[in-house]
């Protein structure tokens, strides 16, 4: 090999450099625990939101939450997207961690369970403080961890119990109903079709006369609906949906088929969702207030990095946490169509004020 | 045996110098359209639900969209090249058609004119894969995935943040109003069906697509350029996967980003299920056609039948092997390039 290239020079130089800058990092965020109990200048605090896309309504709603968060202590916070894809999600991680880590506040979403160890390894290494909410594998701790302050989610088995107690109620507690699955390999899927399943058998009236998936997808859900329409006709009184875009799909192909004597429930809260229900055309869904995301986790990173709660204050219970999740219907969905948060849900005693008790 | 076994080589040599002509239908090209008898046979004589008249004009409409991608990827199948553009131009389209006829995000109403313009928007992006293609000699996976990812992030800027619904009256009728039975946006795929095939038989586009497929140096050696005629393609593909943007907006009576997504290899695999060939040269419309209603009455028929949603992902895809691996066996010598 000839040692008088460039590209070999170029890139020896370039793996100095990061060595160099890494063996810095190291030596800022080096504190072990103690540092976990921060004592930034609330200036000097950096607010990062970070989620898929801003082309989803839900996660757009959740950096706005974030945004609001930020202005009421004065800061702004940076919003990222990855476009879904797990390789940018850690490169715009890692690029992050090479920076200034000393005050940096992250709220995140891991695009998939496995996307979450390396996170959360770079952020207890370069002593970043971080909230992630959804996708976590079970078998990681969050207390095993100092900057890893906390990882909220919501109990799947109680959205799906509770949007299929609605549809039931609204069938008028009998007949034939059919369930348009998520991907069937999510927890989410798995999660929410469980607690649907423990409605129906809370409702022994209530048949399923199929389940299919159509992987979260208008698209898909609108073609499968369409399908299931014409196998069962006039038996089917209610579509059971995993989240509200294959609710709005399915209520796209009953408009085609022209039906209108069908309940439709979903899980979400996206806008569209909100609107078919204060039409009357859709009957429920749950929210899980995307704004609030965007602010709690920003918070809970921003209280201790300031020092006004103690990384070691917070109970072990709300590390890794169900947050409260609200079913909406035609009597409350006012309440919904522009939902906002309030300073207090921020204040730093405040923060654990929606939890339905830790992760099992 | 000695003396037969070199006459049969001349024999071959013979048939691969002189091709069939392609007139009438060869018992090579029947594979397809058999297979797709015989799994509407047996789904029809499992399922009572699936042999009713509104389940078949079910499958006509749900086959709709897929059918016109179909159109536009086959041409550039025939010619050899590969297009994968389809996502990112339907969602452009899709976003743009939705702005520009009646909508809840502007005061716009250009009706048929806003859908104009979203399939000459995906023109133009085909366009601009055919560009590169041919000018700077990328080869069509790259700058179509490219443009497909240009697609996508002019359909983001243009999303906004604000899913734009629509209200036109027009367009959201396309998929509800029906005319002997069949959705006005299946009448729209039987059109670019037919449109698709003149254009194959009768047109020096379609014809030279074709040879450009089955030998593209014989071609420029015999002083044709080349080069404009695959434009042209490209163009043209995109001008139907515009269509079909347009299409998904209309039958979800909103504009999503998402609107394309994975019909690029739904769209591929249907038109090799049909027997149109990856190395070009040889399929076409027709063959596509039939490829899509394999496709969508196998997924049709596994709802239809009560085959668990756990299980359907693997059998349909068993399904389809095993019929593309029936349909070609005639031809293997000539599939090569799936090794």
């Amino acid at each position: 090999m000839k040692f008088t290239s460039r590209h070999t020079a170029a890139a020896i130089g370039v793996t100095l450099a990061a060595a160099t800058l890494t063996g810095c990092t190291e030596e800022v965020g080096g504190g072990g625990p103690a540092a976990a109990a921060g004592a930034c200048d609330p200036a000097d605090v950096t607010l990062v939101g970070q989620v898929r896309n801003e082309s989803n309504p839900y996660e757009a709603a959740w950096l706005d939450g974030g945004d609001t968060f930020a202005e009421q202590v004065g800061l702004t916070q940076q919003r990222l997207t990855y476009d879904g894809d797990s390789t940018r999600q850690q490169e715009q991680i890692s690029q992050l961690l090479a920076g200034d880590t000393e005050c940096l506040v992250m709220n995140v979403l891991p695009n998939g369970d496995s996307d979450t160890p390396p996170i959360v390894e770079g952020a207890e290494e370069a002593g970043a403080y971080l909230v992630t909410q959804w996708n976590k594998p079970a078998d990681l701790n969050v207390t095993d961890y100092d900057y890893w302050l906390s990882h909220i989610t919501y109990d799947g088995v109680e959205s799906g119990r509770q949007i299929g107690d609605a549809l039931a109620e609204a069938i008028g507690g009998s007949g034939g109903v059919i369930a348009l699955q998520g991907v069937l390999d999510t927890g989410a899927a798995k999660d929410r079709f469980a607690g649907f399943e423990e409605s129906l058998a809370a409702n022994p009236d209530v048949e399923l006369l199929d389940d299919q998936t159509a992987n979260f997808s208008r698209a898909e859900a609108l073609e499968v609906t369409k399908t299931l329409l014409t196998k069962h006709g006039e038996d089917i009184e209610g579509i059971w949906a995993a989240n509200d875009d294959m609710a709005l799909g399915a209520l796209e192909a009953l408009q085609q088929a022209g039906r209108t004597d069908v309940a439709v429930v979903g899980i979400d809260a996206v806008p569209d969702a909100l609107t078919a229900i204060e039409e009357g055309s859709m009957t429920a869904t749950v929210s899980s207030d995307g704004p609030w995301q965007g602010g709690i986790g920003l918070a809970i990173g921003y209280c201790v990095a300031t020092g006004e709660l103690a990384a070691g204050d917070i109970a072990d219970e709300d590390r890794a946490w169900f947050a409260e999740q609200f079913l909406i219907d035609q009597d409350n969905v006012a309440d919904f169509v522009s939902p906002e948060t309030t300073e207090s849900d921020f204040a730093c005693d405040n923060l654990f004020s929606r939890s339905q008790g830790a992760m099992s | 045996m000695t003396v037969t076994s070199p006459a049969d080589a001349d024999l071959e040599v013979v048939h691969a110098r002189r091709p069939r002509p392609r007139r009438g239908v060869s018992l090579r090209d029947a594979g397809p359209p058999v297979a797709l008898v015989v799994v509407f046979g047996v789904f029809a004589a499992l399922s009572p639900g699936f042999r009713t008249l509104s389940n078949v004009q079910n499958v006509l409409d749900a086959a709709a969209v897929l059918t016109v991608v179909t159109c536009g990827i086959t041409f550039v199948l025939m010619m050899g090249s590969i297009d994968l553009s389809a996502p990112g131009i339907m969602g452009a389209s899709a976003i743009a058609v939705a702005l520009l006829v009646a909508n809840n995000r502007n005061d716009n109403d250009f009706g048929l004119l806003g859908v104009v313009v979203a399939v000459l928007l995906g023109a133009g992006l085909g366009c601009l894969s055919g560009l590169a293609l041919v000018t700077l000699k990328v080869p069509s996976f790259m700058t179509t995935l490219g443009i497909s990812a240009v697609g996508l992030g002019v359909a983001t800027l243009m999303f906004a943040g604000v899913q734009p619904n629509v209200s036109d009256r027009m367009l959201e009728g396309l998929a509800v109003e029906r005319f002997l039975g069949l959705a006005h946006l299946t009448w729209i795929a039987f059109a670019c069906v037919l449109v698709g095939w003149l254009v194959q038989r009768y047109s020096r586009l379609g014809r030279y697509a074709f040879a450009i497929g089955g030998a593209e140096e014989v071609l420029a050696l015999s002083g044709v350029r080349v080069a404009p005629y695959k434009v042209a393609v490209f163009t043209m593909a995109g001008a139907f996967y515009g269509l079909a943007g347009v299409m998904v907006t209309s039958q979800l009576g909103a504009g999503l980003v998402q609107a394309g997504k994975g019909y690029d290899f739904s769209a591929i695999a249907a038109a090799v299920v049909g027997g149109t060939l990856l190395i070009g040269g040889r399929g076409g419309i027709l063959h596509s056609a039939v490829g899509v209603l394999l496709v969508t009455v196998l997924t049709n028929g596994l709802v239809q039948i009560g085959v668990s949603p756990y299980w359907q992902g693997g059998v349909q895809g068993l399904i389809v092997v095993a019929a593309v691996a029936a349909a070609v066996i005639p031809q293997r010598r000539r599939n090569q390039v799936t090794k």
